[in-house]
């Protein structure tokens, strides 16, 4: 089971993301959870979101606190202690960042993924709304999934055009994610 | 749970909300009350919007308050419908003297209340208060441990409230936030199939409705004799509806795979001398729990309640007895006793336990999260208690503050 | 000499078209406003009524809770929170079912007015097909005598005693039917017993408009018991609180004010007030007190009812 968690503020569609990640396992015959840490949400708060991936059903109904993955839709976050909190040894990050060269890093990151998933977000689709192009990358960040499952979730989501234009979003995500290795 | 699998299915990705939600679509009622309330918000917005694209053909009051939800599914109810609501928290306690009437009136309601804590007024947060301040209503009471059993719930609430012997309204219940809130996989059932398992009531004999010209009172309740006739028609009833919701359980396994055990479901009970007593979202983590304890060698079970009113005692005691120490972790609090409240009535049955020891855990309560570091203290103090070690009765596992008793 | 007998029948007794479904000696208090509103209703607007009741002085005959005697209807008994959101459940139920109805949600001022006004304003405001009656004693009759919302100024009640501090209500009574008319529902309309006639037309009104929505209608009943008034007054004292305006009596469609009997001389108020020994501890500043809140009443009423002849919409402020 990979446990992912997901950091970033509200608009960003950071609880979208986990379900449309849980939902993309769904289609491969795997089983997700998803489920936001709860407070009142209101747009611009930091926003924290869980998942659970798994070949097998999920039965546990807690939050994260070893992440083997962490989420970071909001750059602002990505060298907070309490993103990095409980990461286990050999983890993994996928960043949303416009830099060249991000300064990240902890003792257990082992892999790092980064996009410019706002840019793509507003060539695609007009609006700096990252979700979908962070869950296209997490699939080639971790190989845990093909892009096709994650395309093909977005269609519980999204409708006509703005469907269409989060499909390129994604596919987007899993071609033009730089990944590193420490 | 045993899971049959199914020739055809409709797997989505959906939260707790949504699967009660969709649970009351399919079973076709005649008039919803909606009223929002966090973290219920979500069931009376996408049944509003099933409405709307008029994939569900009922009538939708959109009322002003809680108190008017029960209300008027109360009534809809007495009149001959099938009825949904759904609610939580503040908003379940607003409706109470409704909740109470409907009782009275036998009125098959059926509803969902979304778990949240009380008395904290702004305690937006998690917890089983709501259902422990309306436990003695005379509903029957059924509790969810994840999405896809909160909508197989909803659907076998209708078969219980609806049955002809039983005709006492149905509270489902599911953790707010930890099921309300959470996306997972649900194999959603094909219209057809939950026609065909409801379609059982329709041979039925006709409940007594309320319709115009027919000379009819209800909701009236005498003094004298009467009373006390209705009043113990309705205890009985209650008794009736444990063996009814484990054959209900049976039927649906045979049409849609799934079977949950009925009034209780047992984990691992068998061979356990350590069982812990749980409710709710908490039983699938005590469950991944107790696989990891048992690596270790350590014989440890888990009883589900999946019943809560009427207490399925007979079940919970032949499954306990014998046992050397149960731990039973309650999310919510008794106030004037200090074990929790599941606790503190299943100790009243402890003379028929054969010897097995009763500890209380008390956890989960407003978003303190039921870790697995938690359930593995709480597995390793009743482990201690069935070897003979002195264990204090009640323990706050997430607030050590209180450690050392009350 | 049945054709003499025909021709003496007034018009009110016209309306009388169905059985009086209550059977005779029920548990009402000598000269009770609320049991001649009661056999009324269904004589006019038919058996086949579905009526709730609530615990008031109503549910002795409605509920049938003593065992006495009783009636012919099918009725519904709930509690004075929710009676209107009941009455909404009914209704909505047998729409979809496709079942003609009528309900009635019979109710006192406490229900009304008081503990149930929450709900009686959300069925109006989504305008619920059902037609609520609210007969007005002024007070929690049931209980003993008890001051509601629409117990007027200088009423003596048990929890507004005569005493060294106290006078009795100190407080104007609200204009329950003014409020639910502000509702726009498609018909608000008050009545009482002195002029059936009026009444059993708002009845049938009521029945008709229905078919478009929320309908309301308050009726003044008198409670000698609680009023300390002789029960052969009932009528009288109805009749006086029309002549003085303290009860005017008007109707209103979508929200819209016609005055359906308007009083051309108006009487004072210590007419109808000396009726009752609940007033009696009021001196000449009291009685001046409730005469102005009559007169204001009236005025906005008269006001209202002018307005939409008269009315423009207001100009831009720099006009």
């Amino acid at each position: 089971m990979s446990e992912v968690r997901f950091h970033g503020r509200g608009g960003q569609g950071v609880v979208t993301t986990s379900k449309i990640l849980a939902n993309a396992f769904a289609r491969t015959g795997q089983f997700g959870a998803s489920f936001p840490m709860f407070g009142f949400e209101r747009r611009g708060a930091p926003v924290t979101a869980f998942g659970r991936f798994s070949d097998k059903p999920v039965r546990e109904k807690t939050q994260i606190y070893y992440p083997d993955v962490l989420v970071v839709l909001d750059p602002s976050q990505q060298n907070s202690d309490a993103v990095f909190q409980g990461l286990l040894p050999d983890g993994m990050m996928l960043l949303n960042s416009s830099e060249k060269e991000v300064d990240v890093s902890h003792e257990n990151l082992k892999k790092l993924g980064v996009v410019d998933a706002n840019k793509i977000a507003l060539e695609e689709i007009g609006l700096p709304i990252p979700n979908t192009v962070i869950a296209g990358a997490f699939a080639k960040l971790t190989g845990l999934l093909d892009i096709e499952p994650v395309a093909n979730a977005l269609e519980d989501y999204f409708e006509g055009s703005k469907l269409e234009g989060n499909i390129v979003c994604a596919k987007r995500g899993f071609e033009e994610v730089a990944l590193y290795e420490f | 749970m045993n899971t049959k699998a199914k020739e055809r299915s409709q797997i989505k990705v959906i939260t707790g909300n949504a699967a009660a939600a969709i649970g009351a679509k399919l079973a076709r009622p005649d008039v919803v009350a909606a009223y929002p309330i966090t973290p219920q918000t979500e069931v009376i917005e996408q049944i509003s919007s099933f409405h709307a694209s008029g994939e569900m053909d009922c009538e939708l009051i959109t009322v002003e308050g809680e108190n008017s939800a029960m209300n008027a599914v109360m009534a809809a109810s007495l009149a001959g419908g099938r009825v949904f609501t759904a609610s939580s928290s503040w908003g379940l306690v607003f409706m109470y003297d409704a909740i109470l009437a409907t009782a009275g009136a036998r009125a098959p309601v059926v509803m969902v209340n979304v778990n949240r804590e009380t008395p904290g007024i702004i305690a937006v947060s998690s917890g089983q208060q709501d259902m422990i301040s309306t436990r003695d209503s005379g509903w029957i009471f059924l509790i969810a441990e994840n999405c896809q059993e909160v909508l197989d719930l909803v659907l076998q609430a209708y078969r219980l409230a609806e049955d002809y012997d039983i005709q006492v309204p149905v509270m489902v219940h599911y953790d707010g936030f930890y099921l309300s809130y959470l996306s997972e996989v649900v194999d959603v059932p094909f219209q057809e199939d939950v026609d065909q398992f409801l379609s059982v009531l329709k041979d039925q004999p006709q409940r007594t409705t309320l319709k115009p010209g027919k000379k009819l009172g209800c909701g009236s309740h005498g003094i004298l004799g009467g009373y006390l006739e209705l009043r113990h028609k309705h205890v009985t009833a209650m008794e009736r509806s444990k063996a009814k919701f484990d054959q209900i359980d049976k039927e649906y396994e045979e049409i849609f795979g799934r079977s949950y055990g009925g009034q209780i479901e047992k984990y691992k009970m068998d061979d356990a001398d350590v069982v812990l007593v749980g409710s709710g979202s908490m039983c699938g983590t005590i469950k991944s729990v107790i696989d990891e304890k048992r690596e270790q060698g350590i014989k440890i079970g888990l009883l589900k309640m999946r019943m809560y009113r009427p207490f399925p005692s007979e079940k919970m005691i032949a499954a306990l007895k014998g046992k050397k120490a149960i731990g039973v972790v309650d999310r919510s609090l008794n106030f004037g006793f200090k074990g929790g409240p599941i606790y503190t009535e299943l100790k009243s049955f402890e003379s028929k336990l054969e010897g097995a020891k009763l500890v209380s855990f008390i956890d989960g309560i407003a978003n303190t999260d039921i870790t697995k570091e938690n359930v593995g203290k709480m597995i390793d103090m009743t482990g201690d208690l069935a070897n003979g070690k002195d264990v204090q009765e009640v323990t706050w596992v997430s607030y050590p503050e209180a450690q050392g008793g009350i | 000499m049945t054709e003499k007998k025909k021709a003496k029948l007034t018009p009110v007794l016209d309306y009388l078209k169905h059985e009086d479904p209550f059977a005779k000696g029920v548990a009402f208090c000598p000269g009770c406003g609320l049991e001649l509103l009661l056999r009324f209703i269904p004589q006019v607007m038919g058996n086949d009524i579905v009526i709730t009741g609530t615990p008031s002085c109503s549910a002795p005959v409605l509920l049938g809770q003593n065992n006495q005697s009783w009636h012919k209807l099918s009725y519904f008994g709930t509690l004075m929170t929710g009676a209107a959101a009941n009455a909404t459940g009914l209704a909505r139920y047998y729409k979809k079912a496709g079942i003609d109805n009528t309900v009635v949600c019979f109710n006192g001022d406490g229900t009304a007015a008081d503990i149930g006004f929450g709900n009686l304003s959300g069925a109006a405001e989504r305008n619920e097909p059902f037609i609520y009656i609210c007969y007005d004693n002024e007070g929690y009759m049931n209980t003993g005598v008890q001051k509601s919302g629409t117990t007027p100024y200088g009423a003596t009640t048990t929890t507004t005693p005569f005493g060294a501090a106290s006078k009795g209500k100190n407080l104007r009574r609200m204009n329950l039917a003014l409020k639910m008319a502000m509702h726009k529902i498609p018909y608000a309309a008050t009545a009482t017993l002195s002029d059936l006639g009026d009444l059993a037309k708002k009845l049938l009104k009521a029945k008709e408009m229905k078919e478009k929505g929320f309908c309301f209608l308050h009726v003044f009943a008198p409670c000698p018991t609680g009023w300390g008034a002789a029960p052969d007054n009932t009528i009288e004292i109805c009749r006086r609180a029309v002549k003085t305006n303290y009860f005017p009596l008007w109707e209103a469609e979508n929200g819209k004010i016609r005055m359906t009997k308007t009083i051309k001389k108006p009487k004072p108020v210590k007419t109808y007030t000396e009726l009752m020994k609940k007033f009696k501890f009021m001196d000449e500043e009291d009685h001046k007190i409730l005469q102005d809140d009559v007169d204001y009443e009236y005025c906005i009423l008269g006001g209202l009812s002018v307005l939409e002849a008269e009315c423009q919409l207001p100009l831009p402020a720099d006009e």
